[in-house]
């Protein structure tokens, strides 16, 4: 449904997004993310035809966006990163202005809005001019406005930017239940959204794609090895001696200790659990057992991680 | 052309919903109120003294010595206050973000900038219309004439139009609607003045100059004169006003 290849953008000797390459199914939603910076904006802008790349090529439901800009635009909704409403119209006039230059056929453009309207939850103000909107209504019409034409692809900047929790969870809802008929990319730099909402996630940092996969394979790849964090009341006895002897355990770290008790992190080969045979042994020596879970990466660390450092994203361990 | 009128009603409605719209058309009735009321004063006291020394007060016409001035005037004035009606046009969607609906949605440039020039026309229109009715009280208490009324509303239309042109021009290449303001006002001004620095000039500098003065121009309309060459003028640097926006929008778009 959407093809981004090799795309580049360069502003003067800035280059905003750099050799950027990825596709999204009909139906599925992509997530885009990336701190801020990262050119994620910027190729939104260039998929939506606001602005032209510098080289490579966007294909949006089978149009290309650079040779066939108005096709691609009339399959295209966009909600840029501020909604862009006037203040002066009410809500009605101005989704009808929106129905207008989007070229739908006057008998078809009341429905619509009404539609529109009744989706993203607004009919309510339809009557109030933009400009007196909360933020959380602003951010719904700007979803109006992008669903109105009913374009199979919907590309949305940061759609839950500036929204209360409550506004959040109704946001990804509706954004989930627009998938299936619309293809749709969402950007974000908060990564609960991503594993919420998303099926895949590219990552994108200073204008290059850091990795593309699912949240759960992301999490999982970036697991190498597994840990386990420990806790025990060893009294004076060696504990980390003894993990060590344990099968399957690489490494032995310890976090810190607090009223006798000693934290250790303890690495493991990946797949094999010996957290009952960690437990065991604990048991057998006597000694008290005061915590024991394992430690997956969270997306958020996966995020920091892919995003701030250059090496290969397997041989990440956990400081 | 469904794009098109679609924007232009947007913009006309656009000025009508805050009070800019109506602070333009009261201002601009104001000051045309004004100077009609000084040459209207100017002319009967005139008509009076020549009525004095023994001549009909038809002596006078009142095409040529009201009429006319006054319709030189209105071009400065709309001088003054056209720059107000532009410099919002392309500034206040640039800062507020709204232009990313226009060049997302599937409309050309061409159909955005036009949408503009039509709406800004509209008001302008409409400020000629309240004009026009200062003029019909002439036709209550004299006899003027119908043809250099019409032409010169006509001249002013198209001089209003090179400087709505403009207007867009210079809006679109700025985000802050004052900058946008001023800097038409001062092109506008340049765009009159020429012909002064002309008339110091040498014979050849001096028609050359007077044929760029956009005012010059307007001359000829007010006296009742429709010739084509000032048609052709005022058309061609519309045209050539409303490309060069059409360029100042896609290089914005190349440089972000």
């Amino acid at each position: 449904m959407i093809e981004v290849n090799h795309l580049t953008k360069r502003f003067g000797r800035v280059t905003a997004v750099d050799d950027v390459t990825f596709r999204v199914e009909r139906g599925e939603i992509l997530g885009f993310l990336g701190p801020n910076g990262a050119g994620k904006t910027t190729t939104m802008r260039i998929l939506t035809g606001y602005m032209p790349a510098t080289d490579g090529t966007a294909v949006v439901a089978g149009f290309n966006v650079f040779e066939q800009p108005l096709d691609a635009k009339r399959r295209t909704g966009y909600l840029p990163e501020t909604p862009p409403l006037y203040p002066d119209m009410t809500v009605r006039e101005y989704l009808d202005f929106v129905a207008r230059i989007k070229g739908l056929p006057p008998a078809e453009r009341r429905p619509r809005v009404d539609t529109a309207m009744e989706r993203t939850r607004v009919a309510d103000v339809r009557d109030r001019h933009c400009g007196k909107l909360s933020k959380g209504y602003r951010q719904r019409v700007g979803l109006a406005q992008a669903i109105l034409h009913n374009p199979e692809v919907l590309i949305l900047d940061e759609p839950t930017a500036g929204l209360d929790p409550k506004q959040i969870i109704e946001t990804r809802e509706l954004i989930k239940g627009l998938a299936g008929d619309h293809t749709i990319i969402l950007s974000t730099h908060i990564l609960p959204e991503v594993s919420q909402t998303c099926q895949r996630v590219v990552i994108i940092n200073k204008g290059r794609v850091v990795a593309v996969d699912t949240p759960a394979n992301l999490t999982k790849r970036l697991r190498g090895s597994e840990m386990l964090y420990v806790e025990v009341d060893a009294g004076a006895a060696d504990a980390r001696a003894l993990f060590e002897r344990l099968p399957g355990v690489t490494r032995v770290g310890e976090t810190g200790r607090h009223d006798g008790a000693v934290g250790y992190e303890v690495e493991t080969v990946r797949g094999q659990d010996i957290r009952r045979d960690l437990a065991r042994a604990v048991v057998h020596e006597g000694w008290g057992l005061l915590e024991l879970r394992p430690t997956g990466m969270s997306l958020e660390e996966i995020f920091l991680q892919v995003t701030t450092s250059e090496e290969p994203v397997a041989e990440v361990s956990h400081e | 052309m469904s794009n098109t009128l679609a924007i232009a009603g947007k913009e006309l409605r656009g000025y009508f919903a805050s009070p800019m719209g109506w602070v333009i058309l009261g201002l601009f009735a104001l000051l045309f109120g004004f100077f009609y009321y000084t040459f209207m004063d100017l002319f009967v006291r005139q008509s009076m003294q020549l009525s004095q020394f023994g001549q009909g007060p038809q002596a006078m016409n009142v095409n040529q010595y009201m009429i006319r001035p006054l319709l030189q005037n209105t071009s400065v004035i709309i001088l003054f206050v056209l720059p107000m009606i532009t410099m919002r046009t392309y500034a206040e969607e640039k800062r507020s973000g709204t232009i990313e609906l226009l060049l997302t949605s599937p409309v050309t440039d061409l159909q955005i900038i036009v949408g503009k020039f039509l709406g800004a026309m509209a008001l302008y229109t409409a400020m000629l219309l309240v004009t026009a009715v200062y003029m019909g009280l002439l036709y209550r208490f004299g006899d003027p004439e119908v043809g250099p009324i019409a032409s010169g509303y006509l001249g002013l239309l198209l001089l209003g139009g090179c400087f709505i042109a403009v207007g867009l021009l210079v809006s679109s290449m700025t985000k802050n609607q004052i900058v946008a303001g001023m800097a038409t006002f001062g092109t506008f001004l340049m765009l009159w003045v020429v012909s002064w620095i002309g008339d110091s000039a040498g014979p050849t500098m001096r028609t050359v100059l007077s044929y760029l003065s956009i005012t010059d121009h307007f001359d000829d309309f007010s006296k009742g004169i429709i010739d084509t060459k000032h048609i052709v003028y005022y058309l061609s640097f519309i045209t050539l006003g409303l490309f060069l926006t059409a360029k100042a929008v896609d290089s914005e778009r190349w440089r972000g």
